[in-house]
């Protein structure tokens, strides 16, 4: 097994890869969903509780659906098939973009709402910007919000339809974990399919395990 | 420095919470905002405060658009963020922009003034109702602000804790060196802290000014139930009356009062009963003859107010 990880440099990639397109995504949901979480948390208006209605169905939508969803945008003959991004790793980030904001949106409302109702007006009468108290809100929700960035983390790398959907599973270029464990498994090299899955645990555990400190800290 | 609302207005779906068309608090004293649930008390506060915009009109401090930075607040509830005692007295100084060297003596001040010094590296947010409350007065204290807000400051309490701060809140409210603007819905607490009254029914403003001129005039019956008293029809007139002025027997102003229940309680008995549709209690003295229930009894006013 050692043999099988230093000897194959293809491995390599595959992590690295597995760790840009997820952390990417992971990033952009967190930056998209965090801002649109925080509103919806803060603000009353028409329509909230069926907007997060949706958001939290987008939190259980299969990945395949959003991959597939996405393929007919991007295929060539889809309205953005110009762009030529089908079977690129900026499909398969734009598709785990999208199976992750609902999660972060989800959980980032859900942690601001469990925070005391007033907090927001207590810091506004002790002189706090806008800015000022987002940010001591987000810090007083940090567990809630690094539970959201692990459980969006978790759901996208851990997930193989829509990768493997929109981004083909081409071995040089859009090839992840999940992509490669299923293909090493058909293939019959279930060695490599088992340590290939191990890496996975492992890169989701020490992810978690940073946010988990962040969240921990006092 | 005075507090000044004119033409204002708050609605919410279409329902009018506040309409005040002039109001001028005094500065430099206490002023107590007295109402039932609902009435608007929390809303005048939160426009003072700059947390809610009128719709139409606007509030003034000392002459000037309100402004959160020359208010202190104590909210009803006890919001802390999840941190120790000490950093939450801190958030609000390091927010305004005090240096680390003032912020540092005017926290050892209020947390001594409120008897607090003990509690201050425990987590705010597990404190007890009364040990919360000193800790959101310390906050408003070290703020030093020109204008001290206070929602309800002993709602809530259990009981021992409230008779303790009830009875000590008149001073800790002189350490203030400010207008003190508190809401209640107590005409006892608002007797006891305020020098001024505001009597406030349905969002709208019924009666302010010197405590006792208010309370001894209170001229129409909202005032009169805000404060208490029981009102009551007696030959055509519609009467005032100060729980403690009801007294068993005859007098000048007499009254039937049908008895509902009879509580003993030792020292006294505790009659409740109607006078006519309106519920009114009295207190017998134990050498009294016990009433029945439902039987009657006659009282009278040894002070009332006629209102219009």
């Amino acid at each position: 097994m050692t043999d099988l990880l230093t000897t194959d440099s293809r491995f390599l990639a595959i992590v690295l890869r597995t760790l840009v397109v997820s952390g990417t995504a992971t990033a952009m949901a967190v930056l998209v969903g965090f801002p649109l979480g925080y509103g919806i948390a803060r603000r009353s208006f028409h329509g909230r509780t069926l907007l997060l209605g949706f958001i939290n169905t987008g939190m259980g939508m299969p990945p395949v659906v959003v991959g597939l969803v996405v393929w007919l945008m991007l295929v060539r003959s889809g309205p953005f098939g110009g762009l030529d991004l089908i079977y690129t790793r900026t499909a398969m980030v734009l598709a785990q973009f999208l199976i992750a904001t609902p999660i972060v949106v989800g959980f980032t409302t859900a942690s601001l709402q469990a925070l005391p109702p007033r907090l927001a007006d207590l810091l506004f009468v002790l002189g706090a910007g806008r800015v000022r108290t987002m940010l001591i809100l987000a810090r007083e929700a940090k567990l809630g919000l690094a539970a959201t960035v692990m459980a969006a983390f978790g759901a996208i790398v851990s997930e193989v339809g829509a990768s493997m959907v929109v981004g083909g599973n081409l071995e040089r270029s859009t090839r992840v974990l999940t992509t490669a464990i299923v293909t090493e498994t058909s293939r019959g090299e279930m060695d490599y399919a088992l340590v290939l899955g191990l890496i996975l645990l492992g890169l989701t555990f020490i992810v978690s395990l940073a946010l988990t400190i962040i969240q921990q800290r006092r | 420095m005075d507090v000044s609302l004119e033409g204002v207005r708050v609605e919410r779906d279409g329902r009018v919470l506040l309409d005040v068309p002039s109001l001028l608090l005094r500065g430099g004293r206490t002023i107590a905002v007295l109402g039932p649930n609902g009435s608007g008390k929390t809303t005048l506060l939160r426009v003072i405060a700059g947390l809610d915009r009128p719709s139409a009109g606007r509030a003034r401090i000392g002459g000037l658009p309100v402004d959160a930075l020359r208010v202190a607040y104590v909210f009803q509830e006890q919001i802390f963020l999840r941190r120790s005692v000490r950093d939450n007295l801190e958030l609000g100084l390091r927010l305004r922009g005090i240096d680390p060297a003032e912020r540092g003596s005017r926290m050892e001040e209020a947390a001594r003034v409120l008897g607090i010094t003990h509690l201050m590296e425990r987590r705010a947010d597990r404190l007890s109702g009364g040990e919360g409350r000193r800790v959101s007065l310390a906050r408003a204290l070290c703020l030093r602000a020109p204008l001290v807000l206070l929602d309800e400051p002993l709602e809530g309490l259990d009981r021992p804790t409230y008779s303790h701060l009830l009875h000590e809140l008149p001073q800790l409210l002189a350490a203030f060196d400010a207008t003190r603007i508190l809401v209640t819905h107590s005409p006892g607490e608002a007797l006891r802290f305020a020098q001024d009254l505001v009597v406030l029914v349905d969002g709208k403003v019924h009666a302010s000014g010197e405590k006792r001129e208010v309370a001894t005039n209170p001229r129409v019956r909202e005032v009169a139930e805000a404060l208490g008293y029981f009102v009551v029809i007696h030959d055509g007139r519609r009467i005032a009356i100060p729980p403690d002025a009801l007294k068993p027997g005859p007098g000048d102003l007499e009254f039937v009062m049908e008895v509902d229940e009879v509580i003993d309680l030792v020292a006294s008995t505790e009659v409740a009963g109607r006078i006519g549709e309106v519920r009114v209690k009295v207190e017998l003295p134990p050498t009294s003859e016990t009433p029945a229930r439902g039987g009657r009894i006659s009282l009278h006013a040894d002070r009332f107010f006629e209102l219009r």
